[in-house]
């Protein structure tokens, strides 16, 4: 059975949008981090499926290649969590804000 | 009519040479003067000797060719079409060579007994090594910015060994004030050289000089004025001229090379090497002759009413230089040129036997505080009197012959006001000379409180042996006596002017008046103005009335001394009105409205924007992550939305 394209989009806006919606509202770090992976996800599947669609592998290889940025942006991010929030209990990235103007 | 030389094209190492060792000796005294110590003395008048052996060496070279082929030329580099640079020695700058290497080399040689001792004693021979390389770079360049490029590297060199004794104030300021006056000659040769090159489209001597009859009138005399802008400040020429005298703060050898015998003649130079273009142009000649002459006057007057030794032969250089820029101005080149030639020589040896006294003295310039050193310094007083009678022009004597040959031009070139002037000039010259003479050398010895000074500090000066001072200035002796008798005797068939006819051409044949006057009622006529000087000096200092109470004499002539003179005939007063405190004041304005208001005004309301900029800017970067990730979505929103309505409307 073919599954059609609208359906491919309509599940990568709703897995992109809780991402979204991860990122504003909670505030934990590991959670946001989270959320963003689901954003990233959401694109790589829309990128596969139009791959599909189309017959361009193109897609397909992309999204390898925004697997791999997500995996690196995972550890940095997780990295800067553990150094940031070590002498803490609690981790909330509201807490963070030494950059404010 | 001036034929001019471009010279055959060709390489001339021994030109090449001599123009770059007095560069490396200057290079070697900077850079390892603290080992070398003494030896640098030695090093520095060494490599000049050797310059002005090759400059013997290549007199055939120089001499060699006529008209457009004259002289030895190496060119160097080549820019633009008609832009390229060489080196050119032709009779002309093989006299000035002779000079700076020649009477350099005794002068270089003879500071090594000058300034022994000194804590700088290298790096004043790495300066006057730097000068004679520049200034060689000056008179041998074969075009126009060569001779700037020297110009003011010569500046330059004078400013540095003017201010060589930076920790005296009035030193500074001397070193300060020549520069800004040879600065402004700078600023008028350049204009000269713009305006060559607008009108001729090269810089190359040859070129210019063959363009020279086609120009107008009008642009040949601005650019001959132009060009004796240059030449007026660097040869201490009326109203440039108040620089010289304060540049005596220097060593003394330096005032006998650079402010004597070399520097401020390359207004001579110029003006020589540029006879094309003022051989075309007859208010220039008025102009450059007038002026000449007019700063020999003045000059002498004002040498009467000093009491420093060196401001005296200061200013009796200025006037000397006067009669030079008069000479080659009103278009008797040889004569002109005859009387740097001669001049260097006499005057060098004032200079140096000044030197002499001032050194034995501790450094005591005023003549009042002398008197009697004719039996305590009998080698000096010898030196200054040949040199003395020379000067004068006593008949036999070098000054003689080329200051009548500068006189008498004047006259056969139809200047019969100029010639009035300078036999006027020529008895003064005899006065204030004589009266320099008389009061240091006649008399009772009045040197006691400088010789209490001398030995309060006996350890100020390690002597060296007397030789190195004594054996250049005889060796000066002769030919400031003899030169002339051997070089310039013999009218139009005289070696000298033998020499120079093929680059100026015959004398007579550029002489355009049939002179009223011959040239032996000439001669009678300086010699009886000089005995006229003569006799007004020896009555008023010399007699045996006026040695009896030569202190109280001194003394009421200084207190009587008319303010005219005293104050130098307001020159320095007119020139501080006119130009220099409407500068400090324009300044001051600039500092009070233009540069608050205006400049700084302009950056201080960008630096109030920016910052308002700022804090309106920065009221965004919260620091809270979420609140940038709801920007961003609201953003993206945005954009989403746009693009929907768009296509929705389409």
């Amino acid at each position: 059975m073919v599954v059609p394209i609208g359906d491919y989009v309509a599940l990568a806006a709703v897995i992109f949008f809780i991402g979204v919606f991860g990122v504003i509202v909670r505030r934990n770090p590991l959670i946001m981090l989270m959320s963003i992976e689901l954003m990233l996800n959401a694109g790589n599947l829309l990128l596969v499926a139009f791959a599909r669609l189309w017959l361009q592998n193109a897609g397909q290889i992309f999204a390898f290649i925004v697997i791999t940025v997500a995996a690196a942006e995972a550890a940095i991010g997780l990295a800067i969590i553990v150094t940031t929030f070590r002498p803490e209990r609690f981790v909330d990235v509201d807490d963070v804000r030494s950059l404010h103007g | 009519m001036a034929s001019h030389a471009l010279g055959v094209t060709g390489t001339y190492p021994l030109v090449l040479t001599l123009w770059l060792l007095p560069l490396l000796g200057a290079i070697i005294c900077w850079a390892f003067g603290p080992q070398l110590r003494t030896m640098s003395g030695w090093l520095a008048s060494a490599l000049v000797g050797i310059s002005f052996v090759l400059a013997v060496a290549s007199w055939s070279d120089a001499t060699q060719g006529a008209g457009g082929t004259l002289g030895a030329h190496q060119p160097l580099a080549s820019w633009l079409p008609g832009f390229d640079f060489g080196l050119l020695l032709d009779p002309l700058s093989l006299i000035w060579t002779f000079i700076i290497t020649g009477v350099g080399f005794l002068i270089v040689f003879y500071s090594i007994g000058y300034m022994d001792g000194d804590r700088a004693f290298a790096r004043f021979f790495a300066y006057m090594s730097f000068f004679v390389f520049a200034m060689l770079t000056l008179v041998l360049s074969d075009n126009f910015i060569g001779l700037l490029v020297g110009w003011g590297l010569v500046g330059l060199a004078s400013y540095f060994l003017i201010g060589f004794w930076f920790e005296r104030q009035s030193a500074v300021a001397a070193a300060r004030k020549a520069f800004v006056i040879n600065v402004v000659g700078d600023v008028g040769m350049m204009f000269a050289i713009f305006l060559i090159v607008a009108n001729v489209h090269s810089i190359n001597f040859g070129a210019v000089f063959a363009a020279a009859p086609a120009l107008s009138a009008g642009v040949l005399f601005a650019i001959c004025v132009t060009l004796f802008i240059g030449a007026a400040a660097k040869s201490a020429q009326i109203p440039l001229h108040t620089w010289l005298p304060d540049a005596m703060e220097g060593p003394t050898p330096v005032s006998a090379l650079i402010h004597a015998a070399t520097m401020v003649t390359a207004g001579v130079y110029l003006v020589a090497r540029c006879a094309p273009l003022w051989d075309h142009s007859h208010g220039a000649q008025l102009l450059v002759g007038g002026i000449g002459a007019a700063t020999a006057l003045v000059g002498a007057i004002l040498g009467t009413a000093q009491w420093d030794i060196k401001r005296i032969l200061a200013y009796s250089t200025m006037s000397q230089i006067g009669y030079m820029i008069m000479g080659v101005g009103v278009g008797a080149y040889e004569g002109g040129i005859a009387h740097f030639f001669a001049h260097a020589f006499f005057k060098a040896q004032l200079f140096l036997g000044a030197g002499l006294i001032i050194h034995a003295l501790a450094d005591e310039q005023d003549i009042r505080a002398m008197g009697g050193l004719r039996r305590r310094m009998p080698f000096a007083f010898w030196v200054m009197l040949t040199a003395v009678l020379s000067i004068c022009g006593v008949p036999g004597f070098s000054g003689f012959f080329s200051k009548d040959a500068v006189i008498y031009g004047a006259l056969q070139h139809g200047h019969p006001w100029v010639y009035a002037t300078d036999i006027v000039t020529a008895g003064i010259t005899a006065y204030y000379m004589f009266r320099l003479l008389f009061v240091a050398f006649l008399g009772e010895y009045r040197g006691e409180a400088a010789q209490a000074r001398a030995a309060a500090e006996p350890a100020r000066r390690p002597h060296a042996p007397a030789w190195i001072m004594n054996a250049p200035v005889a060796v000066l002796i002769a030919p400031s006596v003899a030169i002339g008798a051997v070089l310039m005797f013999g009218g139009e068939n005289s070696p000298w002017q033998r020499f120079f006819a093929p680059l100026f051409g015959a004398t007579s044949s550029r002489a355009i008046a049939l002179p009223p006057v011959s040239e032996g009622v000439t001669t009678l006529l300086v010699f009886i103005t000089v005995i006229i000087g003569f006799a007004i000096a020896w009555q008023r200092y010399a007699t045996r009335s006026a040695q009896a109470d030569a202190v109280a004499r001194l003394r009421r002539e200084s207190e009587r001394m008319p303010a005219l003179l005293t104050n130098l005939l307001y020159f320095d007063w007119l020139i501080e009105r006119l130009f220099v405190r409407p500068a400090q004041q324009l300044g001051a304005l600039f500092g009070r409205v233009l540069d608050p208001h205006v400049f700084d005004g302009a950056v201080r309301d960008l630096v109030y924007w920016a910052r308002w900029l700022g804090t309106l800017v920065r009221s965004f970067q919260t620091g809270l992550v979420r609140a940038y990730a709801l920007i961003l979505v609201a953003g993206a929103a945005c954009f989403i939305v746009y693009y929907a309505v768009a296509a929705g409307v389409r």
